[in-house]
């Protein structure tokens, strides 16, 4: 007997998202009827520019309310949230790992990391020095913990962001474009990480990339073309290994 | 990692810009405390300084000229009058103590004030008895025989290094009348301070004119009646006289209070002004600042932090700002108030306290703080309410 397939860590329901605009009916960018991701799983989101990738990560992240529809993240309805719960469910929740990084030009490394720590109690304060050296220490920046931003390369900027993403140990991790801005070989280094630790503590990862190797790596890519419809399913496509 | 910590992080990221509007908060600060100060300081120094006597005699012209040059040694002194004045008032049944003062040349700068052994004589109505700190007061000399005796205020001594049993003299001219330091006075911080003491003889006999004079000159006679009631009718005859008058110091000093007081106002408006100029410029800092980071005041939000967290981050920078700049301001305001000080003391003979603590420094610092917590609540609102997903986009 096959087994039970894994309960979904994020459902999408009936979800629209139209930005205002200053005259008309405003932009619709995004009519999801309807999607789910096992928990677990490594989901790779595909889309040409303007496709609604990011808008649908802020949605799952709580960064930004859809317009309509549900959005249930570890068995949570996030949309019906306060905000103020809502950020501090992200703290516990997700971690995002942003296209440019948008580390902090004046904290260093490590700061960058506790940063991420100091919005919960997820880690006592005086272990977060240690915590968040330990993450680092695990990406490859033991020597580099004190190094500015603007001191890093690009993919040592980018462990940075996950390490960050990582603190708090989130039992879901989204990334945007998380390769975009690197060269391919750094590339392949900062996804095999993400991969080894996501994969080593059952994370469920949501990656919007167009890179190649990103969609390789996944258990199933969604297309967002064929996802961000009025009344469209999407249709998945199980990746080989 | 606290909010101050992050606060403080955000402001080492901007570091130049930062210390220059500490610097702006500092300088403006600087300047409230060194005005404050120095006015409050001119203005107890003119009531530390005023005389004990209710009346000053001298010869007509200007009141505050008269007051200003006896009793504070500034402006120039008035024409003389004639020691027969002095004799006179001394006889007079009304008057309990007269006495006379003679003021003109001066050794690096500190006045000549001649005078008799009751200017330093003890009262119960004087306000501070004189005492030296060395030596003794000078000898009563018998008229046509001076004694050329000194006794040096404290500042003189202190300025110019002289000590007891110094001979000196300025001017090639009175070098045959050389004056010896016989003591030193006690600081009073008045004009006294700044003074040097001698004999009337002494000092007739070094003047070349009034050697020659058979009736001597003086510069003042200061008054004290038996009863205040004898006062007016005192005054009303001195001043009768065509060639004396007679003044009250206190009408004087109130009317030194009162320019004082204009002055301040005027001061005011301008330390008013400062302060919104500094406010304004901290708003302007604080908005770009504020402008420039939200790509990570919006990573910050989306790694968590809520919306009060930030405005308080943003508040907490300002106040920062304002309390180091202010605390420094406070500093370098009772150094310019020292340098003030100094500047007045050497023009004016008036001395200032540059280091009075009290409400002052607490509220100058409360009220830096406050304004620039003002001018940072906007900014601060712009970060609350910064809708974060709107700058996370990458940058194009």
């Amino acid at each position: 007997m096959p087994d039970a397939p894994p309960a979904p860590a994020v459902v999408l329901h009936g979800v629209r998202k139209v930005f205002p605009l200053a005259a008309g009916p405003g932009l619709e960018v995004l009519d999801i009827a309807e999607l789910s991701m096992p928990a677990g799983t490594w989901t790779a989101l595909r889309g040409r520019s303007g496709s609604g990738k990011t808008t649908l990560l802020d949605l799952i992240a709580g960064i930004s309310r859809p317009t309509a529809g549900t959005i249930s993240v570890d068995g949570t309805d996030i949309v019906a949230m306060p905000e103020a719960r809502r950020d501090v469910f992200r703290t516990r929740h997700i971690g995002y790992v942003f296209q440019t990084f948008n580390l902090l030009s004046a904290f260093s490394a490590l700061e960058n990391v506790m940063l991420a720590l100091a919005f919960t109690d997820a880690v006592p304060r005086r272990a977060q020095r240690d915590h968040a050296a330990a993450i680092l220490t695990r990406l490859g920046l033991a020597d580099r913990l004190l190094h500015r931003p603007g001191q890093l390369s690009r993919g040592e900027q980018q462990r940075v962001a996950i390490a960050r993403a990582l603190a708090n140990d989130p039992p879901i991790v989204l990334a945007d474009e998380p390769c975009a801005n690197l060269d391919a070989q750094t590339a392949r280094e900062v996804l095999t990480e993400l991969l080894a630790v996501c994969r080593d503590s059952a994370k469920t990862v949501l990656v919007a990339s167009h890179d190649d190797t990103v969609l390789a790596a996944a258990d199933r890519v969604l297309d967002m073309a064929e996802i961000n419809r009025a009344g469209a399913r999407p249709r998945e496509r199980t990746v080989p290994a | 990692m606290t909010e101050l910590g992050m606060a403080l992080r955000s402001l080492r990221g901007r570091r130049v810009a930062s210390v220059l509007t500490a610097l702006s908060v500092a300088l403006g600060v600087a300047l409230v405390v060194a005005s404050v100060l120095l006015t409050r300081g001119i203005k107890a120094a003119f009531v530390e300084g005023t005389t004990d006597y209710n009346l000053v005699v001298g010869a007509k012209g200007s009141a505050a000229q008269l007051v200003l040059n006896v009793v504070f040694r500034l402006d120039s002194p008035l024409p003389n009058i004639s020691m027969s004045t002095y004799e006179d008032l001394r006889e007079d049944r009304r008057v309990e103590v007269a006495v006379p003062v003679a003021m003109g040349d001066a050794y690096r700068g500190f006045r000549y004030v001649a005078t008799t052994p009751a200017y330093f004589a003890t009262a119960p109505w004087r306000s501070r008895p004189f005492a030296v700190t060395a030596g003794r007061f000078a000898r009563d000399d018998p008229a046509g025989q001076p004694g050329y005796e000194a006794v040096l205020g404290a500042e003189v001594a202190r300025r110019t290094g002289l000590g007891i049993g110094d001979r000196f003299y300025e001017g090639e001219e009175m070098a045959a009348y050389p004056l010896t330091v016989v003591g030193i006075l006690r600081p009073r911080r008045s004009a006294d301070d700044r003074a040097i003491f001698l004999s009337l003889p002494s000092y007739w006999g070094m003047n070349e004119i009034a050697r020659a004079m058979t009736i001597k000159p003086l510069t003042a006679v200061l008054v004290r009646p038996r009863r205040l009631a004898d006062l007016p009718g005192l005054h009303r005859q001195l001043n009768v006289s065509a060639q004396t008058q007679a003044v009250f110091p206190s009408a004087v000093l109130l009317g030194i209070f009162n320019l004082l007081d204009l002055a301040e106002d005027v001061l005011a408006l301008i330390l008013a002004l400062v302060a919104m100029v500094v406010g304004l410029y901290l708003f302007v800092s604080m908005y770009g600042a504020t402008w420039e980071r939200r790509r990570e005041i919006a990573t910050m939000r989306a790694l968590g932090a809520r919306r009060a967290t930030i405005l308080r981050i943003v508040l907490l920078e300002c106040g920062v700002i304002t309390a180091s700049g202010g605390a420094a301001g406070l500093v370098g305001g009772h150094a310019l108030a020292y340098v003030g000080a100094q500047v007045v003391a050497g023009r004016a003979g008036v001395v200032a306290d540059p280091f009075a603590l009290g409400l002052l420094q607490p509220a100058v610092l409360g009220g830096a703080v406050l304004i620039g917590t003002l001018a940072g609540l906007l900014p601060a609102v712009m970060a609350y309410r910064m809708e974060v997903a709107e700058h996370l986009a990458p940058l194009s």
